[in-house]
Parts: C-alpha cells; structure tokens; sequence
C-alpha cells in the first residue's frame, strides 16, 4: 500500500498549518496572472519576487512529493522560476492560470532532470493541417481555479487518490493499481467519477 | 473525424507527468489530429495547477530569493523552435524524433507486409513506426502489456475497430489480432510497445527476434 492517504493535501491543507509554520500571504490566480504579465511585459523584478516567494516554496514541495532528495527539489524550484522569467513572454493567460502553466514547466524540467527523458510536447503551432479544432471549454478550467480547488477538496478520497497518484506517483495507472490493490479496472472508474464530478462543478454539460 | 481517443486514466496520466517518453509521444502526436484531446489535457492540467496551488509550502533556503535575482539579467530569453512545415500533416512532435517527413524514413522490412523503423527504446518501451501494405494483413500476433497504436497514413481495421489517421488504438492486457491494412495506400501507424509481440506463424516467429521485435 501507497501512503498517500495519509499524506494526502486534503490533510496538509494550507488552512492548517504546522505550528511553528508562518503562513504566507495566499495569492489567488487574478493577481498571480497579472504579476506574471508584468514580467512578461516589462521584466519587472518586484512581480518576479513576489511569484518567487509564492510558488518557489510549491514547487519544491511538488518536487518533495514525487521523492526529489531535497537539494534537488530545492535546485528544480530555482530553475522552474528562472524558466518562468526566461518564458513569461509565451504566458497566455486565456490557455492557462499562472500556477497551471508553471506546473506544466515544473513537471518538463523533472522529468528531464531526474527521469533523464525527454518530454514530448505539442506546441501551441504545431497541429497537423487536418487537426480538428477543439472546444473552447478548456478556457472555463483556466478561469475558475478557485472553484476546481474546491471540487477538488470536495471529492471522495478514493476519487481524489487516484488523481495525486497521476500526478504525485511517476507511475503508470496499471502500477498504480498493483500497488494499491485494487483492479485496474477500478482505477479507471474512479477517475471516470472523479472528472464527471469536477465537469460538473465547473458548470459543464455531461 | 477522429473516433478513437486515449481514456481519460491515459490523459491524466500524459497531463501529470507520470507517462515514460513514448507513450507521452503518442499522446502528444494524437493531440496534434484532436483538439478535444488538447481542450482534455489543458483541463488536466489545469487539475495540476490546482494541486499546486493546495500544496503545504515548504520554505527555500535563505539565500533563494538573493541567489536566483542575481541570475535573471544572464539567463537567455527562451525562443520558441521555429515549427517547420510538414509537407504530409504529421506533427512536428513526432517529425523531431523521425528526423524528417514519412517520406525520408528508411524502413527494414520484417516480411512482404510489414516493413518498421525503431524510434528509440526506453528500458521495455519501444517507439516505432510501422508500415503496412496496402490491404495486407499485418499476421495474427499477441500483445504482452499496454500497446498503443496511432494512425499516420493510410488506416487499419481489426477486431476492435476501424481506425484512420489521428485514432489511437490502446490495447491492455494480453490480446490477440490480425490488423488489415485498408486497401489504397499503404498504412503507417506509429506504435508505442511495451514487452514483446508474439507471432503465431513459425516464419514471423523466427523473424521477429532478428529484426528488434
């Protein structure tokens, strides 16, 4: 068995500190996304800061949780913010939030640091001429963090396991279920419920 | 039209980073026909950001913030690749790791039928593209472990389907099947495998191993 439920967000909330742990001032993505359009537009240091002093303590604790021995988690924080200063000028923020596009640069750069692969990416100009376009909806999810946060804290623990492990685990979901014990099977139902619950609370027809 | 896609446990797995190099290369190229899958992923990813957002802190070193200021007026400013244009709708994706168009890659034939090309193996997971010839049957062969397999050019029918340019076929578990080529054109899939596939008939047998089956 994993030990994830245990060490799940759902009980490390940011809400409930650790004593001893000075909260930080929580920033929400209108103003993460508009600090980051200011670097992106006038390389300015003071937003670069205060996106540093906000996520860098994230993503290195994203990196913790994917078991990064913590000198690298620490270096990998600095690099994904220094990419997030070198790429500023590629945010869009109707394709994705500030926290969602650094997650994105966060996740390239460990597999690349510490799986030693590539990770093979379309880029936003790269669709076959037939590719079809796609639906609009994606911009709803981007908009709305607040509101997924809150799904996401409100699904069952068996719903919200199977989503960290894609996410947290660095495995794939037939691992997953070997090592949680359970059918794959059952793997996929969970996450079938999961997105159908956050579809919903994001206002989405099914 | 694209009609079949990757689950949902395959995207969620592409979008959370937890997909080895092949199989994100798939997905990826698959997303390069589909926008639903595209408009899918940046949803999943969105989950990530969330996540991210929820997380306990865990405070950097002192001298993060000092260390990382000092850095910023040498780092390059990141350039985004310039795409170059593919003359027969593949995406760029898998052009990078095919060195060029279809039409530049240089088969070794298993048999009459199937001719294939590696990409790369990472541990036991193998990218390759695979040709088949127009209206040819592929020779029934099974699957140990996951394989997935996107249409290129050309398309293919077998017992779970019909399947043209941009489908991913995701076969699980052990399965059997005689993929036919549609007649016209020849079939180009790229295929991601893990473990190996094993003929039925003795000559494909034989040959398999030889040729890095």
């Amino acid at each position: 068995m994993l030990a994830y439920a245990r060490d799940s967000f759902l009980f490390s909330r940011p809400g409930c500190p650790r004593a001893g742990w000075r909260l930080p001032m929580t920033m929400e993505a209108p103003e993460l996304n508009a600090l980051l359009l200011r670097v992106a537009g006038n390389r300015d240091r003071a937003a670069f800061a205060a996106l540093f002093s906000h996520f860098a303590p994230r993503v290195k604790a994203y990196l913790l949780r994917l078991g990064a021995p913590s000198a690298s988690a620490e270096d990998l924080a600095q690099e994904s913010l220094l990419n997030l200063w070198r790429k500023a000028h590629l945010f869009d923020p109707a394709k994705a939030s500030a926290a969602t596009w650094l997650f994105t640069i966060a996740r390239n750069l460990r597999i690349d640091a510490i799986r030693r692969e590539r990770r093979p990416e379309l880029e936003p100009d790269d669709f076959s001429p037939e590719g079809e376009a796609g639906p609009d909806d994606a911009l709803v999810w981007a908009d709305n963090e607040v509101r997924l946060r809150a799904a996401l804290r409100g699904l069952p623990p068996d719903q919200i396991q199977v989503i960290e492990l894609s996410f947290f685990a660095d495995k794939p979901h037939s691992q997953i279920a070997g090592e949680l014990g359970i059918p794959l099977g059952t793997v996929k139902s969970r996450l079938r419920l999961a997105m159908a619950r956050l579809k919903r609370a994001l206002g989405e027809a099914e | 039209m694209i009609r079949h896609h990757p689950d949902e446990g395959l995207l969620l797995a592409y979008a959370g980073g937890a997909t080895d190099e092949a199989t994100s290369l798939i997905v990826a190229t698959h997303m390069g026909y589909c926008g639903t899958c595209r408009a899918q992923a940046a949803k999943l990813e969105a989950i990530g950001g969330g996540l991210l957002q929820d997380l306990t802190p865990v405070p950097m070193s002192s001298r993060a913030l000092d260390s990382i200021l000092a850095r910023l007026d040498a780092a390059p400013v990141f350039e985004r690749r310039a795409p170059s244009l593919s003359r027969d709708g593949t995406p760029n994706v898998l052009r990078r790791y095919i060195g060029g168009d279809l039409d530049q890659v240089r088969w070794r034939r298993v048999n009459a039928n199937v001719s294939y090309k590696t990409l790369f193996r990472r541990g036991p997971v193998t990218a390759r593209l695979l040709r088949g010839v127009a209206g040819a049957e592929t020779g029934p062969h099974r699957h140990q472990g996951a394989e997935y397999t996107l249409v290129l050019k050309g398309g293919f029918a077998d017992v779970t389907g019909r399947y043209g340019p941009g489908d991913l076929q995701m076969m699980e578990g052990d399965m059997r099947h005689n993929p036919v080529a549609d007649p016209g054109e020849d079939c180009i899939n790229l295929a991601v495998t893990r473990g190996s596939l094993k003929f039925e008939s003795l000559s494909h047998r034989i040959l398999a191993p030889l040729f890095g089956f």
